[in-house]
Order: C-alpha cells, then sequence, then structure tokens
C-alpha cells in the first residue's frame, strides 16, 4: 500500500480531533466561573471544584464510587482468576457452554440486565444497598478477568508447574510459586478494566442505588436531567481524569502478556 | 486404568471447584435476573401473553421499535463508513503517526459513556460551540435543532461506538498482504477497482465483525439516546425504563426487555456464524 501523503495525514488528525475533542470538551468547564454550563467558559475559578468537595452528597457519591469498584475490582479478580484457570480442565464441550456463559453480560443489553437485577434485588430487599451495585458489577466485569487472566493461564508451560510438583511442591506451593508470577499481569489487566467497569457503568447503578447508596454516575445522571450547574462538569472530569489513569495503568499491566 | 479415571475425576473436581465461585456470581447476576424477567413477562394480569399482544399492536410501541432499527441501522452504516476510512488510514501511516492516532481512536474506551453523552450535550446545544461555529462560517443561517433531535442521538452513538467500528476493521485491513495492493495498481487497475475487487473482499470479515458489534450495541443503547434525543426518538431501551419508572408495569416491562434480548441473540445467532462474536471482550 502506498504511504500516507501530507493530506492523509491531515485527514486522519482531524478525525481523530474530533473523536477526542468531544470527550475532552466538558473539562474546561468544570474550571469556569460562571454559573450556567456552556462552552467555551468566559472566565476561569476552582469555585465549582470548592462546591464539589464542600456539598456532602457529590463527596459522598466519589467514596461510594471507589468503594463498589474496588470491591467489585477484588470480587471480579479472585473468582475469575479462578475460572481461567479451571476452565482449561474441563472438557472442549463443557469449555463451549461455560466460555458463552461468560460472554452474556458483554452482548446483554444493558437496560435489560438492569431491569431484571432490579425486578430481583427488589425481592431480596437489595435495592439501595452497596452489595447489590457490587455484586452486579462485578458480574459485569467477570469477563474482562477472565479474558484477560486466561491470555496469560495460555501461556503458561504446564511442564513448569509438573516439574515443581514433581521436585515436592505442593499445590499451594505450586500456585504461589510458579503459576501467580506468570499470570499477575493478567489479573493486574483486567483488574484494572473491572475498576474502571464498574467506576463508569451507570445503567445498572442507576436501577440499583438508593437515597443513601449512590455512585458518582449516578449522581451526574440526576444532575443532568434536572440542574445544570458547572459541579456536574467537575465531576465528569474527575471521571475522566481517573479514566486516563487506569488506561495507563493497564496499558503498563498488560504489556508483559500481549 | 483405574489411577487414569481417579486422575480424571480429581481433575474435574478441581476445575468444578475453580469455576464454583464465578459461575455463582453469573448465575446470581446475569442468568436469574433473565429468569425472572421472563416469568414476569408471561403474568399480566390480563393473561399470559397480554403485554406481548400489547407491545405488537400499539402503534406507539411498534413505531418505537421500528425507530430502534432504523437508528441502530443509520449509526451502523455511518460507522462502518468512517471506521473504514480511518483504518485505511491508520494502515498507511508510520508507526510513530499510527500509534498516535490509534490511542485517539481507543482512548475514549476507557471514558465513561455519560461522560462523553455529556460532553455532546454540551457542543450540540442550540447555543452551542459546534452551532456557533456554523453559523459564523455561514453554512446555515440560524442554529440546527441538533440536540433533543435524531442528529444528536446519531452523532452522539456514533461517536460512542467508533472504535467498535474501527478496531476489526484496521484487524483485517493489517492481515492484507500489501503486494496483492501493488499487483492490482501494477496489473492497471484504477484505486478504485482496487479497492472495490480486492480491499474490499479481503476484509470482508472485518466489516461484518464491525457491523455486528455496532448494531448489537446499538440496539440496546439507552444513555446517549436518553440524553440526547428528543421524545419522537424514544428507542425501546427508553421505553423498558419509562414502563418500570412512570408506569410501573412490570409485566410489559419484562416483555419488552425479553422482545430486546430476543432480537440481539438473533443479531449474534445470525451473524455468530460469520464473526467470532466473543472477540467483542478484546476491543477494550
Amino acid at each position: 500500500m502506498t504511504p500516507a501523503g501530507a493530506w492523509t495525514k491531515a485527514f486522519a488528525a482531524l478525525l481523530a480531533a474530533a473523536i477526542v475533542i468531544p470527550v475532552l470538551a466538558v473539562a474546561p468547564l468544570a474550571f469556569s466561573k460562571q454559573s450556567f454550563l456552556q462552552l467555551p467558559p468566559h472566565d476561569w475559578s476552582l469555585r465549582w471544584w470548592e462546591v464539589f468537595f464542600a456539598d456532602a452528597s457529590w463527596f459522598r457519591a466519589l467514596m461510594t464510587s471507589f468503594e463498589v469498584a474496588t470491591l467489585s475490582c477484588l470480587l471480579s479478580v479472585a473468582a475469575g482468576t479462578s475460572a481461567a484457570l479451571g476452565l482449561p480442565r474441563l472438557g472442549p464441550r463443557m469449555r463451549t457452554i461455560a466460555s458463552g456463559l461468560f460472554l452474556g453480560p458483554l452482548v446483554a443489553p444493558v437496560i435489560v440486565l438492569a431491569v431484571g437485577l432490579y425486578a430481583l434485588a427488589r425481592s431480596f430487599g437489595l435495592v439501595g444497598s452497596t452489595l447489590g451495585l457490587v455484586l452486579a458489577h462485578t458480574m459485569l466485569a467477570l469477563p474482562y478477568v477472565v479474558l484477560n487472566v486466561g491470555v496469560s493461564v495460555a501461556a503458561l508451560d504446564p511442564r513448569l508447574a509438573l516439574a515443581a510438583s514433581g521436585l515436592g511442591a505442593n499445590p499451594w506451593r505450586v500456585f504461589r510459586t510458579v503459576t501467580l508470577p506468570s499470570i499477575l499481569p493478567g489479573m493486574l489487566g483486567g483488574g484494572v478494566f473491572a475498576f474502571v467497569t464498574s467506576f463508569d457503568e451507570v445503567v445498572l447503578a442507576v436501577f440499583l442505588a438508593g437515597p443513601n447508596v449512590k455512585t458518582l454516575p449516578v449522581r451526574i445522571w440526576e444532575d443532568v436531567r434536572v440542574e445544570y450547574t458547572p459541579v456536574v462538569a467537575v465531576a465528569a472530569t474527575i471521571m475522566i481524569v481517573l479514566a486516563v489513569i487506569g488506561s495507563a495503568v493497564g496499558r503498563l499491566a498488560t504489556r508483559g502478556t500481549a | 486404568m483405574n489411577a487414569g479415571r481417579r486422575q480424571q475425576t480429581a481433575r474435574v473436581a478441581a476445575a468444578a471447584l475453580l469455576l464454583a465461585p464465578a459461575m455463582a456470581i453469573i448465575s446470581l447476576g446475569f442468568v436469574a435476573p433473565l429468569i425472572r424477567l421472563a416469568i414476569l413477562s408471561f403474568s399480566a394480569p390480563a393473561g399470559p401473553l397480554a403485554a406481548y399482544r400489547e407491545l405488537a399492536t400499539v402503534d406507539v410501541y411498534r413505531i418505537v421499535l421500528r425507530n430502534t432499527v432504523i437508528l441502530a441501522l443509520v449509526v451502523t452504516a455511518v460507522s462502518l463508513a468512517i471506521g473504514f476510512a480511518l483504518a485505511l488510514m491508520l494502515i498507511r501511516l508510520e508507526a510513530a503517526w499510527r500509534a498516535v492516532i490509534f490511542a485517539c481512536v481507543v482512548l475514549p474506551l476507557w471514558i465513561s459513556v455519560l461522560v462523553r453523552t455529556f460532553s455532546w450535550m454540551l457542543i450540540l446545544e442550540s447555543n452551542g460551540p459546534l452551532n456557533r461555529f456554523l453559523v459564523a462560517l455561514g453554512i446555515v443561517d440560524r442554529p440546527l435543532p441538533l440536540l433533543f433531535a435524531f442528529p444528536g442521538v446519531a452523532i452522539g452513538m456514533v461517536h460512542v461506538l467508533l472504535p467498535y467500528s474501527v478496531l476489526p476493521i484496521y484487524a483485517a485491513l493489517s492481515r492484507i498482504d500489501p503486494a496483492l495492493l501493488r499487483a492490482s495498481g501494477g496489473l492497471g487497475a484504477s484505486p478504485a477497482t482496487t479497492f472495490r475487487r480486492v480491499l474490499l473482499p479481503l476484509s470482508a470479515r472485518g466489516l461484518a465483525t464491525a457491523a455486528t458489534f455496532t448494531f448489537l450495541l446499538s440496539l440496546g443503547f439507552f444513555v446517549t439516546p436518553a440524553l440526547l434525543g428528543g421524545p419522537s426518538d424514544t428507542t425501546i431501551s427508553m421505553l423498558i425504563d419509562s414502563f418500570v419508572e412512570e408506569r410501573l408495569d412490570w409485566p410489559l416491562a419484562a416483555a419488552a426487555s425479553m422482545t430486546l434480548l430476543v432480537m440481539a441473540l438473533a443479531v449474534i445467532g445470525l451473524a455468530g456464524r460469520f464473526v467470532p462474536v466473543g472477540a467483542l471482550s478484546e476491543v477494550r
């Protein structure tokens, strides 16, 4: 194929800008002085950051998001790693069924999952509880972990574990000294995906949230539809910064496995 | 023989034990809610099929269903066109350029759909930068009604779903042997002929994968149409939401959910033979 000329480069750069700028457009408004949301801001100030951190409900939403994301990350990494280690031990047919089941949350429309989970959570009194949210987000993040760790597991040389147990190591020691170090990058990568998935997720959270348990996206969702002030832009900017950090960590973590 | 069988039993037991926690989470958080919805959808007071009958016969619901499919088709077509152009450029760029553009393509995947949609609300509004730009250039006389209208929804959804087009097409294009394209050109084919006879057929699988992902995700999209659309841009997912939140009609909400789920499964079933649906998880 012919190498790109100046025009192609210019056009590619334009398209890339059209992709990235709309994502970041909200950030300048977080530093605006005016009290309505309009681009571009005319004067600059940090007043909306002060409002954000002074408002207990915004700050609590941020903390709830951290709590839910951390718990779902830990749970999905634990369950997902275990599943990724178990999958290769299954027969071919069972493996296909199990992997298909793990993909389910990715292809099912999220609104259907949200309504179904809401219906179920209502009968167990889990609406508005951290537990309900954590379980839902763990379910959503699980495919990413199973996949990421699965890649590391597939790259694992089974003879190493065999050699270790032949030399007298018990199964736990084999796992700790042979398996774990090689699949750690996959676990880390999957964990970052899981954390960001939970932190970003809004539809399941809107349905499962309650007056006392609201994640940051739920607060943004409510505010965007009712009152419309630059505090929302502050919250959105915080989410962007965390996502960018997450993507950087994720790239570093998965570098070893690819 | 006996020892071999015992070893195999131990192997299966270990696998079951290792898979148990994840299976418990999937059963509780994925399978059980869907079963609950299936049961609810047949539990309308007017009879087991009443909710489905209502969905099929009330005009408003049929229009919403049709609009959802049209929106998904438009978004898929536009995403494929832009995605193909972008993937083609990516292939031809030198490594350093490609890395930068590629990063720009995948960066949005990390950022919440809600935040991205919120940004578009600010850009598309009648006093927003896009409209002021268009007016200042004299392309339009007065601001276009982009926000809370079909164009806004389509723009927002294409933007959110574009990576699901670019990445599979890029993967397909990068597997094409450049010698084939040189040969085609060397044998006298015009760039247009090379595109039609060589490039397009060889990237068909990538295009099919991109189309499947984009259409599948568009069908069930909720956040973006809910925030960027007007009353006439209601999609089936927004209908489900209003059945639950406003009408409190669970059988109807469940029946609409089942309909959407079956539509998604039909897409997977039809496309699944040609397209690795599992690769959806690799996009990010």
